[in-house]
C-alpha cells in the first residue's frame, strides 16, 4: 500500500475525534448524575438536614467519570504523532482508527455509567432519607419499633452505595479497553 | 482549508460554551425568581448560582482567546500569487488545523452538559433555600463538584492545542 493511503493527511481527525468523545460523553454522564442526584439531594434535605453529607456520595461517585475522560483524553493526546521537522506525516490512520475506538469505548461507556449513577442515586438518596425520617418519628410501641427501622435504613444505605459502586464500575470498563486500544501504534517512516 | 477548520473550532468553543452558560442561568433564574416571590430573602445569596454557570462561558472565552493565538499569519516570503510556494509544510498546517477545530468543539460541548448540570443543581439550591436556609451551603457542594466537570474540558483543550501549532514560514 502506498504512503497516501497509510497516512493521508485526514488521519488526525479521526485521532481527535477520540479525545473529543472521551472528554465530552463521559462529562455528559457526569453531569447526568450530578443533576439528577442533585435534585433528589434537595428533596430529601429538606426533610432530614443531617444526612445530606452521607448522601454525597452519588456526586462524587459521578465526578469520578468524569476525571476517567479526562485521563483518557489525555492519554490519547500524547501518542498522537505530530508531522516531523521535514514535513512528512507519520501519524498512520490504523492508529487513528485505534485511538477513536478507545475515546468512544471511554465515553459512551462514561455516558452510561453516569446515568445509572444519577437515577440509581436519587432512588437510594430518597429512600434512605424517608426510612430514616420514619424511624425517628414512628410512634412508640407500633409495628417494629424505632430501633429496628433504624437498621432498616443503615441497610438500604449499604444497598443504595453498593448499586452505585456497580454503576462507577462500566466507566472502567471503559477506561481499561480503552487504555488497551491506545496501545495500538503504527508509524510511518521516512525514508 | 484548515484556516477555515480552526476558525470553526473557534465558533464551536465560544458558542457552545455561551449555549450551555445560558441554558444553566434559565434553569437557576426561574427557579429563583419563583422562590423567591414567597421568600424574598434567597435573592442575593443565590445569585451565587448564576455566577456558577458564568464561569462556563469564561471558559469558552479563555480558549477562543488561546486558539486564536495559535492561528497565525503566514509571512510574505511563503506566498506568492495567491498560492503556497514549494516548500509551505501542508502536513503541519493540517494537522493544527483539526486539531483546533477538535479542541474547541471538545471545550464547547462539555461546557453545554456542565452549564446544564450547574443550571438544575442551582435551581434545586435555590428552592430548598426557600424552604430552609441552612440547607444553602450543603447544596453549594453539589454545584461546586458539577462546574469541575467544565475545568476538565478545558484541561483537555488546552493540552490538545499545544501541540497545534500553525506554520508560518517555509521549511527550511
Amino acid at each position: 500500500m502506498e504512503y497516501e493511503q497509510i497516512c493521508p493527511a485526514i488521519a488526525p481527525v479521526f485521532g481527535y475525534f477520540g479525545v473529543m468523545a472521551a472528554t465530552v460523553l463521559s462529562n455528559m454522564g457526569a453531569a447526568y448524575g450530578t443533576a439528577k442526584a442533585g435534585v433528589g439531594i434537595m428533596k430529601a434535605g429538606v426533610i432530614v438536614p443531617e444526612l445530606i453529607w452521607k448522601n454525597l456520595i452519588p456526586i462524587i461517585m459521578a465526578g469520578v467519570n468524569g476525571i476517567y475522560g479526562l485521563i483518557t483524553a489525555i492519554i490519547i493526546l500524547n501518542n498522537i504523532a505530530q508531522p516531523n521537522q521535514d514535513g512528512f506525516r507519520v501519524y498512520s490512520l490504523y492508529t487513528s482508527f485505534g485511538h477513536l475506538a478507545a475515546g468512544l469505548s471511554c465515553g459512551l461507556c462514561g455516558l452510561a455509567s453516569g446515568m445509572c449513577i444519577g437515577v440509581s442515586g436519587d432512588a437510594g438518596i430518597r429512600s434512605f432519607t424517608q426510612c430514616d425520617y420514619m424511624s425517628k418519628t414512628e410512634p412508640k410501641g407500633q409495628g417494629f419499633g424505632r430501633k429496628k427501622k433504624k437498621a432498616g435504613a443503615e441497610n438500604v444505605f449499604v444497598g443504595s452505595v453498593l448499586i452505585q459502586v456497580f454503576g462507577g464500575n462500566l466507566a472502567l470498563y471503559g477506561m481499561i479497553t480503552a487504555i488497551i486500544l491506545t496501545q495500538t501504534s503504527y508509524d510511518c517512516e521516512d525514508n | 482549508s484548515p484556516y477555515g477548520w480552526g476558525s470553526f473550532g473557534i465558533a464551536f468553543g465560544l458558542g457552545l460554551s455561551v449555549v450551555g452558560a445560558a441554558w444553566g442561568i434559565w434553569l437557576t433564574g426561574s427557579s429563583l425568581v419563583g422562590a423567591a416571590v414567597k421568600a424574598p430573602r434567597i435573592r442575593s445569596k443565590n445569585l451565587i448560582s448564576v455566577i456558577f454557570c458564568e464561569a462556563t462561558a469564561i471558559y469558552g472565552v479563555i480558549m477562543a482567546i488561546v486558539l486564536n493565538g495559535l492561528m497565525k499569519k503566514p509571512e510574505d516570503s511563503s506566498y506568492a500569487d495567491g498560492v503556497f510556494l514549494e516548500n509551505w509544510d501542508y502536513n503541519t498546517w493540517y494537522f493544527a488545523g483539526f486539531g483546533v477545530f477538535c479542541s474547541g468543539l471538545s471545550v464547547g460541548l462539555t461546557n453545554v452538559a456542565s452549564g446544564v448540570s450547574v443550571g438544575i443543581a442551582g435551581s434545586s439550591c435555590a428552592l430548598a433555600d426557600a424552604q430552609d436556609p441552612s440547607l444553602f451551603v450543603k447544596i453549594l457542594i453539589v454545584e461546586i463538584f458539577a462546574s469541575a466537570l467544565g475545568i476538565f474540558g478545558i484541561i483537555v483543550g488546552i493540552i490538545q492545542s499545544n501541540s497545534s501549532q500553525f506554520p508560518d514560514k517555509l521549511i527550511g
